[in-house]
């Protein structure tokens, strides 16, 4: 009864900063309902026994990828057009195709049934970490995905870091030395 | 009235139906960022949510999977950030009506 409660808090703060987000004008107000919404996601992840992925979903969602977007949205002054409407023409016939999604999924959702199991795992910090670095042959072999993943983050730095740039470096020091 | 598995889903699927008119409808770029984002946690949800449903060591596999959403989400804002300073130095707009001649 008490999980119930709460998770009807969490959720109705979840799905109501979400709105915020489709119905604010400027991008910073969407940014920090979208933080509140993931905050609140992270307790609801909680709720139902994963603590370390509400963790990993606080540091990495609400911490770094939102700040990341609060600071382009700040650095490029992304409000800057305040006249172009909020919505495009074409909407009046994307919602209610979204709403006709939405309401098919709920059906197949409600009709199928749906029991949270007895012999679940919680997924606490050295239950999820024993079967992450598991790296024994008969082991599931997720740290094999966890090196793809890095690599596959390191690469987005670098691909982020020479889009972003200006010029190349060695451009640079071509002009400093003409300029000499 | 306890905690039921099928009101999970249905707060994820409010969520990702959500995320989605944020995507299609906006016309600011960074809302069409943000409504990507918010799809991403949905699924991240309703993925918890199933591996709830699930015995023990199945259960575990649907814990770790969040893990990797979360981090390939982290990559793809990253670039997808990168990508639009550098749209922006270009077009001077944040609407993205006029990123549509992305032609060399």
């Amino acid at each position: 009864m008490l999980a119930l409660i709460y998770f009807i808090i969490l959720g109705v703060i979840a799905v109501g900063s979400a709105l915020c987000v489709l119905l604010s004008r400027h991008p910073l107000y969407g940014a920090l309902s979208l933080v509140v919404s993931m905050v609140s996601l992270a307790g609801i992840y909680g709720l139902v026994g994963s603590p370390f992925v509400g963790v990993v979903q606080i540091m990495v969602y609400a911490g770094a990828i939102m700040m990341l977007l609060t600071f382009v949205i700040m650095v490029l002054n992304g409000a800057r057009d305040s006249k172009t409407p909020m919505f495009d023409k074409v909407s009046l016939f994307v919602f209610p195709a979204i709403l006709v999604l939405a309401a098919l999924l709920a059906f197949a959702l409600i009709s199928t049934p749906l029991a949270f199991n007895a012999e679940t795992l919680r997924g606490s910090v050295a239950l999820t970490s024993e079967t992450l670095f598991n790296t024994s042959v008969e082991g599931p072999g997720y740290f094999l995905l966890f090196e793809v993943i890095g690599l596959l983050l390191l690469s987005a730095m670098i691909a982020a870091v020479l889009l972003a740039k200006k010029n190349l470096g060695f451009k640079e020091t071509e002009e400093i030395t003409e300029v000499h | 009235m306890e905690l039921q598995a099928s009101y999970i889903q249905i707060v994820a699927l409010a969520l990702f139906t959500i995320g989605l008119a944020v995507t299609l409808t906006r016309r600011n770029v960074f809302f069409v960022l943000m409504g990507i984002e918010l799809a991403l946690n949905a699924v991240n949800l309703s993925l918890i949510g199933f591996a709830k449903t699930l015995p023990a060591a199945a259960s575990v596999a649907g814990q770790i999977l969040p893990l990797f959403t979360i981090a390939v989400a982290a990559a793809e804002a990253c670039v997808g950030l990168a990508m639009i300073i550098l749209i922006f130095k270009s077009q001077e707009s944040v609407d993205i009506d006029n990123y549509s001649n992305m032609k060399g």
